[in-house]
């Protein structure tokens, strides 16, 4: 026996008390840790967002919507200035178009760029339409058209780009043949592996487009990915010259050296294009976009806070009341010799064994209820914030189904996959919960014994000779 | 020897003046003496044995234990000369209810940093020496009769081997036959262990048959005629 084994001896000698005490405890650490959870998951994912959001500045022609031919008042020309400013490592230059399938119905009535029959391909999507992007056309209702008739093909898109390496924020790889050349009209073509398989096409083998006979050079892996499976890759000389829109880009995206000068050269690309152009850098997108999850991440620190001080105050009230209860008892110690130092110890103990116990317990509860607590925090602060931060043509594109949307609108490398990603938040418990369970178990003990400690220090041995 | 040279204690009274619960007191008493303090209710005895036992400090005066002046002592110190010097016995026992007989006897050891079997064996030569054997070490007080109880409080003063057991009104809750007992046994312990006991009795018989006996009035210590010349 000693000052220790007494205080986990008395931690047990209601136990009813023990029971209660341990129960709400126990559910002020679980619920703790399961915050602790949220709140690590939450701002990993931050972190990630920001750092994968990279140093691109993303330009669009002001007003441009979807495939609206409103404004092309963006050129090669113009784009030129842009690529000399200082810190700008690379511009990507894209000018996207779909094509209807020779022979079917199509989307082109309300997507595609130009309307006339030149705007047409010998290739089939081989996008599989399933029961929600049929959903998603139906709700488009184009041309008074109400259900899939039943030569519907979906379109396909083209993109001229002077950066064939890369597409939205895929990184290309081929599986044959080579990247073609971005600055060359040259009338060549790259394909996805499910474009190849679905249309029968090779290395060599030719088809048309805008009436004009391509040549597939290179074979791109799709890897399943159904809109980056729908595209034709061409160069941005070849597609300007095909559409018959000699000089115009329809998407641009800027690589500045360095984070530090993003928004410096944010500015001059503004002064450069004014009205011309929609500018936004990255950074400033991963910022709104993680907007959510900043909320998520407070609110979890804030619970998180909450609930120790929670568990805390029970100790506090719990040892206030036993340290009352036994002032005799504490009077006796100090008498037959006891220091206050060993008093206050073997109370201190009593408070620990409650909240190891209550540890154990919470550490299963909060296991359990990390995940889930997770996902609802950010299920209804990024349901709320849909519908403002990603408005109009974003939620077209998501809608569109299996087609892929034009390059514009994925916002700059790396941002079409964060949009999606924020609602991908992946709870991670380790080992490490255990540790912070017992680390926040012993500071609630220690801290709510703090009263108790003070009321045995104030216990004058001499009271016990009148406490008959 | 112990020796008490003017002690007073003062209390605040209600009415915000106050008052000498005991008032410059002062006596002898020689090592190994059994002693006892007689005296009205409200006559400063229970105040008077807490200063004696080193659980308060006098307001004023002077008490030294075999040439130290406890009363000087800063509280660290008195928590020290408490579990080193001093044994008490309380009327109600005051024993911890969730520790057994032998356990509540091995505590003070503990204080004083005793090893644990060290503890353990001299606990149950105390309780045998009390006359508390068997099963009935290993029982909680809860389950162990008054005079049972008081047995173990006694094993428990004397722990540490002290120099001086302080006792008030140890038989007050006791019927006279285990009262008897319960003096006696501090009456043999005096004599045979050169161990100083000063009892607090309304029990004049009994104080009777001390060696040495003192009669408080209001905080003030009486010059008792009934003393045997020795001891005045
Ligand atoms: N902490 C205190 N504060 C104020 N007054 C006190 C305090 N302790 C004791 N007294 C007063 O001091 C006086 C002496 O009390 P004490 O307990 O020493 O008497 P006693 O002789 O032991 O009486 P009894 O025989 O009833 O036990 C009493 O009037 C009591 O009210
Ligand atoms: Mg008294």
């Amino acid at each position: 026996m000693n000052v220790f084994s007494r205080g986990i001896r008395n931690a047990f000698r209601n136990q009813i008390r023990t029971i209660a005490v341990v129960g709400i405890l126990s559910l002020s650490i679980g619920l703790s840790l399961a915050m602790l959870v949220a709140h690590k998951a939450v701002d990993q994912k931050i972190n990630s967002v920001k750092a994968s959001a990279g140093n691109t500045i993303t330009i669009a022609p002001a007003g441009f919507s979807n495939f609206s031919q409103v404004n092309n008042a963006l050129t090669t020309t113009l784009l030129s200035k842009v690529s000399q400013l200082a810190h700008v490592t690379s511009l990507t230059e894209t000018l996207s178009d779909r094509l209807k399938t020779i022979g079917s119905v199509s989307a082109s009535s309300f997507g595609a760029n130009s309307t006339s029959s030149s705007n047409q391909t010998s290739l089939t999507s081989p996008v599989i339409i399933n029961a929600d992007s049929k959903r998603g056309l139906r709700a488009f209702t184009f041309g008074g058209l109400s259900g899939i008739p039943s030569n519907f093909s979906p379109p396909i898109t083209i993109t001229g780009t002077n950066d064939p390496y890369s597409l939205n924020s895929n990184n290309l790889s081929l599986s044959g043949g080579n990247f073609i050349n971005g600055n060359l009209d040259n009338n060549q073509a790259m394909v996805s592996t499910s474009m190849a398989s679905k249309n029968n096409l090779r290395v060599g083998s030719t088809f048309t487009a805008y009436n004009t006979t391509l040549t597939v050079t290179g074979i791109f892996l799709n890897n399943g990915n159904q809109s980056l499976g729908n595209n034709i890759i061409v160069s941005l000389p070849t597609e300007q010259s095909l559409s018959g829109q000699s000089g115009a880009v329809t998407s641009a995206i800027a690589t500045v050296d360095s984070e530090d000068n993003l928004a410096s050269v944010t500015t001059s690309v503004k002064n450069i294009l004014g009205s011309n152009a929609d500018v936004e850098n990255a950074q400033n997108i991963a910022n709104q976009t993680i907007q959510p999850l900043n909320s998520v991440s407070s609110v979890s620190m804030y619970s998180l806070i909450g609930a120790v001080v929670a568990g805390a105050v029970i100790i506090l009230m719990i040892m206030i009341m036993i340290t009352r209860e036994r002032r005799r008892e504490i009077g006796v110690l100090k008498a037959i010799g006891a220091s206050n130092f060993k008093v206050v110890t073997q109370f201190v103990s009593e408070a620990v064994t409650f909240a190891v116990l209550a540890a154990v317990v919470g550490i299963i509860i909060g296991v359990a209820a990390a995940s889930p607590i997770t996902n609802t925090l950010i299920k209804n602060s990024s349901a709320s914030s849909t519908s403002t931060n990603f408005s109009g043509g974003f939620r077209t594109a998501t809608h569109f189904g299996g087609t892929n949307g034009p390059a514009l609108l994925s916002g700059g490398r790396g941002l079409g996959k964060v949009r999606n990603e924020i609602s991908n938040v992946k709870t991670e418990v380790g080992w490490s919960i255990i540790g912070y369970g017992f680390s926040a178990a012993i500071i609630i003990a220690v801290a709510g014994s703090s009263i108790a400690a003070w009321f045995i220090a104030k216990v004058r041995p001499a009271e016990v000779m009148r406490m008959e | 020897m112990l020796a008490v040279n003017k002690i007073s204690k003062t209390f605040k009274s209600g009415d915000g003046g106050i008052f000498n619960a005991v008032d410059n007191v002062s006596f002898k008493v020689k090592q190994g003496v059994f002693a006892s303090i007689v005296g009205p209710s409200g006559s400063g005895k229970t105040t008077l044995l807490s200063l004696l036992g080193a659980l308060d400090r006098p307001s004023s005066g002077s008490i030294t234990v075999d040439g130290q002046d406890i009363s000087k002592f800063n509280d660290h110190e008195l928590t020290n000369y408490r579990a080193r010097n001093v044994g008490l016995v309380f009327q109600s026992y005051n024993l911890i209810p969730n520790l057994t007989a032998l356990e509540n006897v091995m505590l003070p050891m503990e204080f004083v940093g005793l090893g644990k079997l060290t503890r353990e064996q001299r606990a149950r030569e105390l309780l045998n020496q009390v006359g508390l054997s068997g099963d009935k070490q290993q029982r909680k007080p809860g389950k162990l009769s008054g005079g049972e109880q008081q047995r173990v409080a006694i094993a428990r003063a004397l722990a540490n081997k002290p120099k001086i057991i302080l006792a008030d009104e140890p038989t007050g809750n006791l019927d006279s036959v285990n009262g008897k007992n319960i003096f006696n046994l501090l009456h043999e312990l005096s004599k045979n262990q050169k161990t100083t006991v000063i009892v607090i009795t309304h029990d004049i018989s009994l104080a009777g048959k001390t060696d040495q006996r003192f009669s408080l009035t209001d905080g003030k210590l009486q010059k008792d005629k009934d003393l045997p010349r020795s001891f005045r």
